[in-house]
């Protein structure tokens, strides 16, 4: 198998309706579900009403950002957010990497 | 808490003790401590374990594959006398969802459904009767859904999405050289498809969770990589790492089945409820509900070649059915990539592989993940278009054989002994089975065998190649390592070698080769390999054909850390420089001179050292499929020799063949066994081992139904092991589990190709294909005093 390979940030958010704002209560969810859906970040339930959004740093946080946005521009009121870094995301090199070494009596490099 | 830190807590519950065994040095044939026992039936499975007052948990599953729940009932259930706890999602203290990379899956759902099976309440109870009686008591209300059940259309723009963020989980783009914009002498296009695969473990999914009365849990349990489920436990248990401790208990099998969580965190929760031992064992039909399974697998394949047969082009396109979560999907996607086109150097390839969500039964790890799907497709297409260009298909791969310094679709230089062509050569060389003679023939020898269908009319025999590879370790940046603790000390029947790792054994021998290797490397008679768990750094997952290399190779790091402690004392005390000191027998010696005892050298105090074992560096592909994501590969080919019973479809493997380098046969005996087992396995992808599955649900969910090869089915197995030491690993080993179960179905296909002429795109190979019978019977109504109308009448089935 594969590893285990978490991403670097997981946010969990719960989009809390308001009952007097202009806009029904699910339509007040899905503008901040919508933003989640389209950013290209992994997006999953991750309870009763809860999302989760993972994925590098600074994306999650753009993301995060623009839910609340969407969210609080249609008439919610609260959007409860949990930012959690993972500690060890167990990577290391960039993508594409190491492809010129064409000396073959040159080692690999170790760690 | 970093997953190679230790879990300090001592275990609540006392195993059996670890045995202390006098092994012989690397490269010998030794037999496992647990060979005995297990025969006998007296080793400690995890379903065997018990503790004075344990409660017994159970889980109450969806029948749906795809459903919204509106309520969840309990209260009956609750009220049933012997029940001590029925919990729900509610009722899960921490992250209610978890999975090894993605964490997608519910612990227990709330309110969709998204496979056939999916827990949704568990609960406790002093009798399995009890609890299965209060599962029965449930109420839940569903609103079922239509499922999402063919992965070609849930990649559609308009299919229904079961997850936020779309159905295609993982899509891995691989273009190498030109592409495709290039053109071919010969070109051949083939459609190849595999069937879901179940692991077929035969010790099912069981564990005790053991509450420690500070609000932690000791969870004995039988799984692949301990660290990596402690992990998820402590997020959804919302605990610390040091209040959740795990050790391994009796693995019976594992093959990737294991790898993603199973009743763990079910039985922690209810444990910590109740506050009693918990134990959960799942039947086998259960079983095939609580693990993933391998890929099923659609592909399309066109090769283009030059008219003297060489390689000019390869595109590929995967779609493999992940199911309803992540589990591992998306590295058994990069690996249906990266090994799309085979061992073969080819300058132009275009690859894209993609995974699915689906209401299909999760699928993840299984041995050979990713590379067995896709040789199926390279090996189907190698042989066709072999002869498409009139050539022998040995003959044909041979030319196109990798080589060291070959370059990978992903642009990866390929390192170290390739034995490509060699291994094929070889399994042509060996002596091919007797043809059959003239007289009458033992039915037992026959396709059909005793049932007595045929006495060899309509008997045909085919022989079939092929050759597989994949990666050993994990691969693409991930940072793998092994975690090993050698201790050295004096006891009163001598000097005592105990190892301590984190490390999975699941019957592949793991344990036996730990004690090879310290027994190797400190000269010590007496080794102890104390069980697997928590209390020592992670060691990573008995998978990808890496516990002998990662852990294995830890352990001799210790080892020789412990040497180098040793010889240190002797220099400080003796006056001997350490270059000239070698351990012997329980000495140190300096050439064939003693220089101390290990009993007069260590005298109480102990040398301990833990190491980390890492593998070279690795790294992500870029956008277009590019970098050196492996550290390793493996290699393995197959020759089958099958007899068809080409009107019945019947088939008798007659033999199987096979040439594999190992790099170093640590313990030859076990690798033997490592080969026989994964070509059995290969066998039964080939010809047996499906789970049916019809609109997201399970139809065979028993050993009754899914057909695994028996011992009648299993012919002799004839091997040829190469040693060719790959000079950046452990004693030059080179990973084993999961070639022989890779290159083994082509084989065999190919085989019952050359036999029946026919096409055979699809894998399990069915009767009815062999027969030349179409696979499902013509639609109309049934008639009056017919009986057979679903089956219909078989001439309406005839191929053309």
């Amino acid at each position: 198998m594969p590893g285990y390979n978490r991403a670097e940030l997981n946010v969990e958010f719960k989009i809390v309706v308001s009952e007097r704002a202009g806009k029904p209560p699910q339509e007040q969810i899905e503008a901040g579900l919508r933003v989640a859906n389209e950013s290209g970040l992994a997006a999953h339930e991750s309870g009763p009403e809860t999302t989760a959004l993972a994925g590098g740093r600074s994306e999650v946080l753009e993301t995060v950002m623009r839910v609340i946005e969407a969210s609080l521009d249609a008439g919610a009121r609260i959007v409860e957010v949990k930012v959690e870094a993972q500690e060890e995301t167990g990577k290391f090199g960039e993508p594409g990497g190491r492809r010129n070494r064409t000396d073959p009596a040159e080692p690999p490099p170790t760690s | 808490m970093s997953r190679s830190e230790a879990t300090p807590i001592a275990p609540t519950r006392v195993g059996p003790e670890p045995t202390i065994s006098r092994p012989g040095g690397i490269g010998q044939s030794e037999r496992r401590p647990d060979g005995v026992p297990k025969v006998t039936g007296e080793f400690e499975y995890a379903s065997d374990m018990w503790l004075d007052g344990t409660l017994f948990g159970a889980t109450l599953r969806s029948p749906h594959p795809h459903a919204r729940i509106w309520s969840i009932e309990i209260s009956e259930a609750e009220a049933i006398p012997g029940v001590y706890a029925v919990l729900t999602h509610e009722d899960v203290p921490g992250r209610k969802v978890y999975g090894m990379e993605i964490p997608d899956q519910p612990v227990l759902a709330w309110d969709r459904i998204r496979y056939q099976g999916e827990p949704i309440a568990i609960v406790a109870a002093d009798h399995p009767e009890t609890a299965r009686r209060a599962l029965e008591k449930i109420a839940i209300d569903y609103e079922v859904l239509d499922p999402l059940a063919d992965a070609e259309e849930a990649m559609r723009e308009n299919a229904p999405k079961l997850h936020l963020s779309g159905n295609v989980l993982n899509h891995v783009h691989i273009k190498h050289g030109d592409g495709d914009a290039v053109e071919a002498d010969v070109v051949v296009r083939g459609e190849y498809e595999i069937g879901m695969q179940d692991q077929a473990f035969l010790g099912p999914e069981s564990g005790l969770a053991v509450p420690d009365g500070e609000g932690g849990v000791d969870l004995y349990i039988a799984t692949q990589w301990l660290h990596v489920d402690q992990d998820q436990l402590v997020e959804s248990l919302g605990l610390s790492p040091e209040m959740v401790r795990l050790t391994l208990s009796g693995v019976g099998g594992a093959f990737g089945g294991r790898e993603d969580l199973s009743m763990q965190i079910h039985a922690c929760m209810l444990a910590l409820h109740t506050e009693r031992p918990v134990k959960i064992v799942y039947d086998r039909e259960e079983s095939f509900y609580g693990h993933v399974h391998r890929h099923p697998a659609k592909m399309r394949y066109e090769h283009g070649a030059t008219r003297d047969g060489k390689l000019v082009y390869v595109k590929a396109r995967t779609v493999l059915d992940g199911g309803a979560y992540a589990s591992s999907s998306p590295a058994v996607c990069s690996n249906a990539a990266r090994f799309a086109i085979g061992p073969y150097e080819c300058p132009n390839a275009l690859i894209d592989s993609y995974v699915v969500y689906t209401n299909n039964p999760p699928c993840g790890a299984m041995r050979g993940f990713g590379a067995v799907q896709t040789c199926f497709a390279h090996e189907s297409q190698m042989d066709k278009l072999a002869g498409a260009l009139g050539m022998d298909p040995v003959e044909f791969r041979v030319k196109n054989a990798m080589t060291t310094g070959s370059t990978m679709p992903t642009g990866q230089r390929v390192e170290g002994p390739t034995p490509v062509a060699e291994l094929l050569e070889r399994v042509k060389a060996m002596p091919m089975p007797e043809a059959a003679g003239d007289g009458p023939r033992d039915l037992r020898e026959l396709p059909g065998g005793v049932s007595n269908t045929t006495h060899g009319e309509g008997v045909t025999r085919g022989v079939g190649y092929a050759v597989g590879f994949k990666n050993v370790g994990f691969a693409e940046g991930f940072d793998d390592y092994a975690t090993a603790r050698v201790r050295l000390s004096v006891t009163d029947d001598g000097p005592l070698v105990e190892v301590h790792t984190a490390a999975a054994e699941v019957g592949q021998g793991l344990v036996t080769v730990q004690a090879q290797i310290a027994h190797t490397e400190l000269g010590v008679e007496r080794i102890s390999v104390l069980p697997a768990d928590t209390r020592v750094g992670s060691a990573g997952s008995t998978s990808a054909s890496r516990q002998t290399y990662m852990t294995g190779g830890a352990v001799k790091m210790a080892c020789e850390a412990v040497r180098e402690r040793l010889f240190e004392r002797v220099k400080e005390e003796f006056g001997e420089s350490p270059n000239s000191l070698s351990l012997e027998d329980g000495s140190v010696v300096s050439g064939d001179r003693m220089v101390a005892s290990l009993m007069d050298l260590l005298d109480g105090e102990d040398i301990e050292e833990t190491v980390v074992h890492r593998h070279v560096e690795t790294f992500p592909l870029d956008a277009n499929g590019q970098g050196d994501a492996d550290m390793q590969y493996a290699f393995s080919a197959h020759r089958a020799v099958v007899d068809v019973d080409t009107e019945l479809g019947l088939v008798r493997v007659v033999e199987l063949a096979t040439a594999q380098d190992v790099g170093k046969a640590l313990n030859p005996q076990a690798v033997e066994g490592q080969i026989e087992g994964g070509t059995a396995q290969g066998l039964g992808l080939a010809l047996l081992e499906e789970i049916q599955v019809r609109d997201g649900k399970i139809l065979n969910a028993s050993f009754t139904d899914y057909l695994l090869p028996t011992i009648l089915d299993m012919p002799p197995v004839k091997m040829d092991i190469l040693e060719l030491a790959d000079p950046n690993a452990p004693y030059g080993l080179r990973g084993i589990g999961e070639p022989p179960n890779i290159s083994t179905p082509p084989a065999i296909v190919a085989a019952l190709r050359d036999a029946t002429g026919r096409e055979l795109p699809r894998i399990p190979v069915r009767p009815e294909q062999i027969a030349g019978v179409a696979t499902q019977p013509p639609r109309r109504s049934p008639q009056a005093g017919g009986g057979y109308a679903d089956i219909g009448d078989i001439r309406d089935r005839s191929e053309t």
